[in-house]
């Protein structure tokens, strides 16, 4: 029976019909002093508090979408999730991202072995690796240390980095900030072009990321990397391998293969998602940012959200009701755009490593039983540090013909150690702002006295759904925390909708189509044929390419 | 004259023990309970060649006390030698003076507190009633303070004072014999000339190091280089040795301070570049190690020949041998040490290392050795016995951080070799 006809849905459909012509202005009108909806519908986890009374709820509706998750044994399926089930159906393995972050001396055993192991294990390998940077005794091929990184991967092997990275900046420990840091990702060579016309050849070290270590967008940049390091030294390729590669990669076979030597090589392992695996080797980059004390820190800080995850009662349990609120709105208010705001400008990657936690984990039609499904699932997300958004795109969550759910979030403290006036100024500069759009779009003309008489194009309509993350402050906790936040709230969807969100079945054929592409543009005979589109293009492609064009 | 001397570096004591043995009564500020000078001295600065000996010989004539500062502040003549960072307690110690004395001071700064320091402890006493702060550069170097004292070739003092210039000129009289400069000028230009000199010779060491890798990528022996520009009249041929960086803390510390001076005034990075490239050249024969072996020398066995940051001194502040055993450890060498001076301190620094041995033999130390890196020029490695050298060694394989040795001779004798330019 699908989802949509049990009797929790339906009352929930009934709750909607209802609840779509209440304005959060009047839910808002509704508070009395001892009765407020921030007091009702907020909700902390030590250094989070989310704050949902700005979206179109009640207490009723809490209700409904409880009976709805327990409907879809939303609790067993954390169970399974946490033991290392294979939920991952499509793929036969578990997911389990959060083994990664289990203290030492925990167990979990899959297949009769402790994997918590190997992964400490796999930690210690990695200090030892930050170790030996940090102290400047990594030496390239001429003897120099080390003092420039780039991380070479694409997906998860870049997002997650990338963004923690900006995002604990200021967490780096002196040995991290003398490190300079850049990432690689893009199939077309434009970044690492631009990159290797300025770094110096002896002192670069590059870390291979990929999970298969066979993915072409990331092996094709490796490629480069060496070549033009063995142009530059004139060493042995064996030498260039052993003193400026770190791979990282569940396929140790593969990484032999390309020529990293094994005391080179971290490991992780198939249960690790690409888009989960920041907390794997794959977050090495990150550790050598900000120090294995901080990577440490972060991995505790998720820790402590899987737990609350795992026991906090629906009507505490912070993922849950972040994921459930997101069913609500998507699936009984009808919102099928969803915007990521941070006011902190350390998180500007954040939304591009939303946009794929979310959308390559819940952007599926089909349900765990083979079936196609007939509702939504997950809407499509955007977004961008929020006050340089204010000046893009807010102009359409406040006046367009949208509806649109919004997540502002923010922390409350922030340059306490700089002893700098007009930075701590900016701070609640930025923070009035965060304030004050959330309160606009909620309430629409309500907010300022007076606007309900103001012409029509200058009126508000109000009433867009918001949720706003306050972080205590930003440090590599917190940040953990609010990542393992949005994994678990993916989850949460994802067992409402029935689907498996550890796979991605819809990226794999276009990599296959490319590689049929490829021949005709390298003048190799193919006996593809291909639409009218696509051959018009490709002629067009090498005409233009023709000596002489 | 009496004279207090307040502070305890090397040139506290050099000074001290030949104002003594020159005739004055000499009073070496103490407040601790130690009484015994060579204890106090403490073991780097003991290891100055002639000054211990100096020193227990003058306390013996009594010509050379131990005081309290409270005594100590009641005399007339006082020689400031303390760490450069230590300006505080100097400003201190003056202030404590100028309470109790109306009549006549002579305060002879000659700590590098920096430029314009000297001035500002002569705000503290009366100038025009002859109570002076005056600077006199010191222009010793580690290994050879007592020579440099005593025959100076040219002394440069800051002093604007006609009483006190004399006193000055009457202190210095008896190691007048060879002088050839005595410059006078106020004190503020006394203490840049003194910080621009030693910057200048910090230079000349960069560039002729500069010089040095280049020649080597340029197959050109940097010797035949080194000898023409020291023909050069406008050159000379001093500090044109290049090597594996210098050290030493009073030389590094006084760079680095005029370093921070020009980049906070000037934001001029010239001296901030030499010192950086300098702590580079310190691992130069680390590279050229790593390079021939192919960057793998784990398990390989290194011996050290000089460990001191230069002949004739015990002390390791900032020595190059320091950067490269923690770069042999770090790759899993074993380092095989020998120094004819400075083994005690390698040993409290490293103690039982299992990768770190020290050898008081020479020859020893190569036993199986993977390759010879020569540091610190002691006198004692200019001439060795090549062929018991060259049987010890497993692998003949010879770095030169000083350009002690004959390389076509080396290369003769089937050694490998690499030098520094060459």
């Amino acid at each position: 029976m699908s989802v949509t006809e049990t009797a929790a849905w339906k009352a929930l459909e009934d709750h909607a019909a209802m609840m779509q012509n209440t304005h959060l202005r009047d839910l808002f009108l509704a508070d009395s002093s001892d009765k407020k909806r921030f007091d009702e519908l907020s909700l902390s986890h030590e250094h989070l508090l989310l704050d949902f009374s700005k979206q179109r709820i009640t207490q009723n509706t809490l209700t409904l979408l409880k009976a709805l998750a327990d409907n879809c044994q939303l609790n067993d399926w954390k169970a399974r999730l946490f033991n290392g089930d294979h939920i991952n159906t499509s793929e036969d393995r578990p997911a389990l991202h959060t083994a990664l972050r289990q203290p030492e001396d925990s167990h979990l055993a899959l297949a009769n072995h402790n994997i918590i192991g190997d992964v400490h294990a796999n930690l210690a390998h990695m200090a030892s690796m930050v170790e030996r940077i940090h102290a400047g005794q990594w030496r390239g091929y001429s003897g120099l240390p080390i003092d420039t990184i780039v991380n070479i991967g694409v997906g998860g092997s870049d997002l997650g980095p990338l963004m923690a990275c900006k995002a604990l900046s200021d967490a780096q420990p002196p040995e991290g900030h003398q490190l300079k840091m850049h990432f690689v990702s893009s199939m077309d060579g434009s970044q690492i072009a631009d990159l290797l016309d300025r770094l110096v050849p002896t002192t670069t070290l590059f870390i291979i990321s990929s999970k298969s270590f066979t993915t072409i967008d990331t092996l094709s940049n490796a490629n480069t990397a060496r070549q033009w390091l063995k142009s530059a030294s004139g060493v042995k390729t064996e030498l260039l391998n052993r003193r400026h590669f770190i791979g990282i990669s569940a396929s140790a076979e593969k990484m032999n293969q390309w020529g990293i030597p094994e005391n080179s090589q971290l490991n992780f392992w198939d249960w690790t998602g690409g888009r989960y695996s920041m907390w794997s080797a794959i977050g090495l980059p990150i550790a050598l940012r900000i120090g294995m004390q901080g990577f440490k820190a972060m991995l505790s800080g998720a820790h402590a959200m899987d737990e609350h995850f795992k026991t906090a009662p629906f009507e505490e349990n912070l993922p849950v009701r972040l994921g459930m609120i997101g069913i609500w709105n998507i699936n009984f208010l009808n919102i099928h755009a969803h915007a990521i705001l941070p006011y902190d400008g350390r998180l500007s990657h954040l939304p591009a490593y939303l946009e794929q936690l979310e959308m390559e984990s819940n952007g599926k039609s089909v349900s765990r039983q083979g079936e196609a499904i007939g509702y939504s699932t997950c809407p499509i997300l955007w977004g961008e540090i929020g006050p340089n958004a204010q000046h893009a795109f807010y102009q359409l969550l406040h006046q367009g013909s949208e509806s649109v759910m919004c997540d502002f979030i923010a922390p409350a403290r922030r340059y306490d150690d700089f002893n700098n006036k007009g930075l701590q100024q900016q701070h609640q500069l930025s923070l009035a702002n965060c304030l004050a759009q959330s309160r606009l779009l909620a309430l629409g003309d309500a907010a300022i006295a007076g606007n309900d008489t103001a012409p029509i194009h200058k009126r508000y309509r109000g009433n867009q759904p918001s949720t706003t993350v306050l972080l205590d402050e930003l440090n590599p906790y917190s940040f953990g925390q609010l990542i393992a936040l949005y994994e678990h709230k993916v989850f949460v969807q994802s067992v409402i909708w029935d689907i498996n969100p550890f796979d991605q079945w819809g990226v794999e054929l276009g990599k296959k189509m490319a590689t049929d592409l490829l021949k005709p543009l390298e003048n190799e005979p193919s006996y593809s044929s291909f639409d009218s589109s696509t051959e018009g293009l490709l002629n067009a492609i090498l005409n233009k390419q023709e000596p002489g064009q | 004259m009496k004279i207090a001397i307040w502070g305890l570096e090397l040139t506290a004591w050099a000074t001290a023990g030949i104002l003594a043995q020159s005739g004055n009564d000499v009073f070496i500020v103490n407040d601790t309970s130690i009484t015994d000078p060579v204890i106090l001295m403490g073991s780097s600065i003991r290891n100055e060649p002639g000054l211990k000996d100096l020193i227990a010989d003058q306390f013996t004539k009594q010509r050379l006390q131990f005081i309290n500062s409270d005594s100590a502040a009641l005399l007339s003549i006082h020689i400031l030698s303390m760490n450069p960072a230590a300006f505080e307690n100097a400003t201190i110690v003056v202030d404590d003076i100028a309470k109790l004395n109306s009549k006549k001071l002579l305060i002879i700064n000659q700590s590098h507190f920096g430029v314009g320091c000297t001035d500002k402890l002569q705000t503290l006493l009366d100038h025009d009633n002859d109570q002076v702060v005056a600077y006199l550069a010191e222009n010793i170097s580690e290994g050879e303070a007592l020579n440099n004292l005593r025959h100076p070739k040219s002394i440069t003092f800051g002093c604007t004072n006609e009483w006190a210039s004399m006193m000055i000129r009457a202190l210095l009289r008896p190691f007048s014999a060879h002088l050839e400069q005595l410059l006078v000028m106020t004190p503020k230009e006394a203490e840049f000339a003194k910080l621009s000199i030693t910057g200048m010779l910090a230079l000349r060491i960069g560039y002729i190091n500069e010089l040095a890798n280049l020649a080597e990528q340029l197959n050109v022996d940097i010797d035949v280089i080194k000898q023409s520009m020291g023909a050069d009249p406008r050159i000379g041929h001093h500090y044109l040795n290049p090597g594996c960086g210098f050290g030493g803390n009073t030389f590094s510390q006084t760079i680095k301070g005029l370093a921070n001076l020009l980049a906070e005034k000037r934001q001029s990075h010239l001296l901030d570049m030499v010192l950086q490239e300098n702590e580079k050249q310190k691992e130069q024969p680390f590279r050229k190690l790593w390079q021939h072996y192919e960057c793998d020398i784990h398990n390989l066995n290194i011996t050290i020949w000089g460990a001191s940051f230069k002949p004739g001194s015990a002390a390791l502040d900032s020595a190059p041998s320091l950067r490269i055993i923690s770069a042999l450890i770090a790759q899993q060498a074993h380092v095989h040490i020998h120094d004819p001076e400075a083994l005690e301190n390698i040993e409290k620094l490293y103690g039982d290392h299992p990768q770190v041995h020290t050898y008081r033999d020479k020859y020893e130390a190569l036993n199986n050795a993977d390759a010879l890196l020569l540091l610190t020029e002691w006198p004692e490695y200019w001439s060795p016995d090549f062929e018991m050298m060259h049987s010890r060694m497993q692998a003949p394989l010879i770095i030169d951080g000083r350009n002690v040795f004959n390389k076509a001779l080396l290369e003769s004798l089937n050694f490998i070799y690499y030098g520094i330019g060459r």
